[in-house]
């Protein structure tokens, strides 16, 4: 059973200060089991300037058992899969504690953005790039980061055209854009799971 | 530390390499992920809890002895030299975190049986103060707060006479029931990372005769995390903290060259605040007997009765 009286406390304590740090959690449903965290890419790597959203589901243990958290926003990192946002961290497994918290853990996951480990990979492709070609490594991090945790920056009716470009009917998208709360990649996510 | 498997005694360090090994055979890495990294190290821990719970029934010292039949020598001869001074063995799970719950319920247990209320007194106090510890180590009050009401409501409930009060049989359901018994494990964690960062100087150079970590970093991933075992850092400072004497026992191979076979004990005895460090140690005014006794071998702890 989810200790959801912590998981109250735990959301007011790291939205209060959300002007510092700059991240936030959000509950996704009703019942506080899925939350959607957001991280600004730390400054001077090349996810400046992007805003990255985090699917987390709590599991029955918490805080026992570690928050399970992916990207839902697509990045270019080493320990982060490209293809499905896993995130390689050992804080979000054997290394978690109750003493941590959903805020402490996107700090976490914000410093593993400033400080990629390329030897211990979860997207084998990007750790090499990384190791072997740091400089296309680096465009493309920041190309990523342009195109997939800007898009906030999209008007409504961008985000609209662009949705509809990839082939989904323009009804469909706007109802979706609407529940998701016009959070694009959200919107898609939904979309392509019909 | 070297590991005696033949002896039958599946240590934590053993389960870890267990679940490593399994995943190292799992082919398609594309398609194992984290999720699946933890379902199964669950399902190891879930098979380890049939065997064993977290706290077992007491059992007579005669069934160590019955473990090692076919085993080492030495230990029988210890095991016996055991004897003569205790009557009874109670296990716990080797989950990482059996020195904790053996420490939970050898306290918990004794106050029940002595009813000391100084003593709960004298802990309460020394709660309060891990709690300011941890406040101005810059720890949120709601990560360790359920945790702390959490053991001091098992220690109202063991002082009988009122509504709350619970019986012997109760403690041992509670000590095996997780809502209550991790909660208890993980208050202690807290109050032993507090401790060690508190006093960081003093316990750097043992941390450092450990691993190569900083004081942060070792308790950031040795003590905080749940199933992380524990090693004589963990229960000087547990000690230290609320105050509490503890005898470990070690039951192990190594032998005597005189011949005559001994059992190790080491007496962790806490810091008394107000005595130099040296009139408590040499000829202090008396010599602490340790109310809790530990029964260690490598890589475990169990509770020990004395006869």
């Amino acid at each position: 059973m989810v200790d959801f009286a912590r998981v109250q406390k735990e959301l007011q304590e790291c939205n209060r200060d959300i002007e510092v740090s700059g991240i936030s959690v959000n509950p996704k449903s009703d019942n506080l089991t899925q939350l959607i965290g957001t991280i600004p890419g730390p400054l001077g790597t090349p996810y400046e300037g992007g805003t990255f959203t985090i699917d987390i589901v709590l599991p029955d243990g918490y805080p026992f058992e570690p928050p399970r958290m992916q990207f839902a926003t697509k990045v270019w990192h080493p320990n982060i899969s490209s293809q499905s946002g896993a995130i390689c961290l050992d804080i979000l497994k054997d290394q978690w504690s109750p003493a941590l918290t959903l805020k402490t853990a996107l700090l976490s996951i914000q410093a593993l953005l400033s400080a990629p480990e390329p030897d211990d990979p979860q997207d084998a492709v990007v750790a090499q790039q990384y190791l072997r070609d740091y400089q296309t490594f680096v465009g493309t991090a920041r190309y990523w980061t342009e195109t997939f945790a800007k898009t906030s920056s999209l008007g409504a009716e961008e985000k609209v055209q662009k949705l509809v470009e990839m082939g989904f009917p323009e009804s469909l998208v706007r109802s979706t854009l609407e529940v998701v709360g016009g959070d694009e990649n959200m919107a898609l996510e939904k979309l392509c799971s019909g | 530390m070297e590991m005696q498997k033949q002896e039958g005694l599946l240590t934590d360090a053993e389960m870890e390499s267990m679940t490593s090994v399994q995943a190292s055979e799992v082919d398609d890495w594309a398609n194992f992920k984290d999720n699946d990294i933890m379902q199964q190290q669950s399902a190891i821990l879930a098979e380890e809890a049939e065997k064993i719970p977290f706290v077992g029934d007491k059992e007579p010292l005669s069934s160590l002895e019955a473990e090692y039949q076919s085993g080492s020598i030495i230990l029988l001869e210890k095991i016996k030299v055991l004897s003569e001074q205790y009557a009874s063995i109670r296990r716990t799970r080797g989950d990482g975190n059996c020195f904790f719950r053996s420490f939970m319920f050898a306290y918990l247990e004794h106050i029940l049986n002595s009813q000391d209320r100084a003593e709960v007194d004298r802990i309460t106090a020394n709660v309060e103060e891990c709690r300011k510890t941890l406040q101005s180590l810059g720890y949120a009050d709601f990560t360790f707060e359920d945790f702390f009401a959490l053991f001091l409501e098992q220690l109202e409930s063991v002082l009988q006479g009122s509504e709350a009060s619970i019986s012997h049989d109760e403690l041992v359901q509670r000590s095996r029931d997780q809502s209550v018994s991790d909660y208890v494990v993980m208050f202690f964690r807290f109050v032993t990372s507090g401790e060690i960062r508190k006093r960081s100087e003093f316990f750097e150079p043992f941390i450092l005769g450990l691993t190569n970590a900083t004081v942060e970093q070792f308790c950031k991933s040795s003590v905080e995390p749940m199933g992380e075992e524990s090693d004589h850092v963990h229960i000087t400072a547990l000690s230290d903290a609320l105050g509490v004497p503890i005898r470990v026992v070690y039951l192990d191979r190594s032998s005597c060259d005189n011949g005559v076979v001994s059992v190790n004990h080491h007496d962790f005895t806490p810091l008394t605040g107000d005595l130099p460090a040296d009139a408590a140690t040499v000829g202090g005014p008396e010599p602490i007997n340790p109310f809790i006794t530990l029964l260690y071998r490598p890589g475990h702890y169990d509770i020990l009765y004395l006869k």
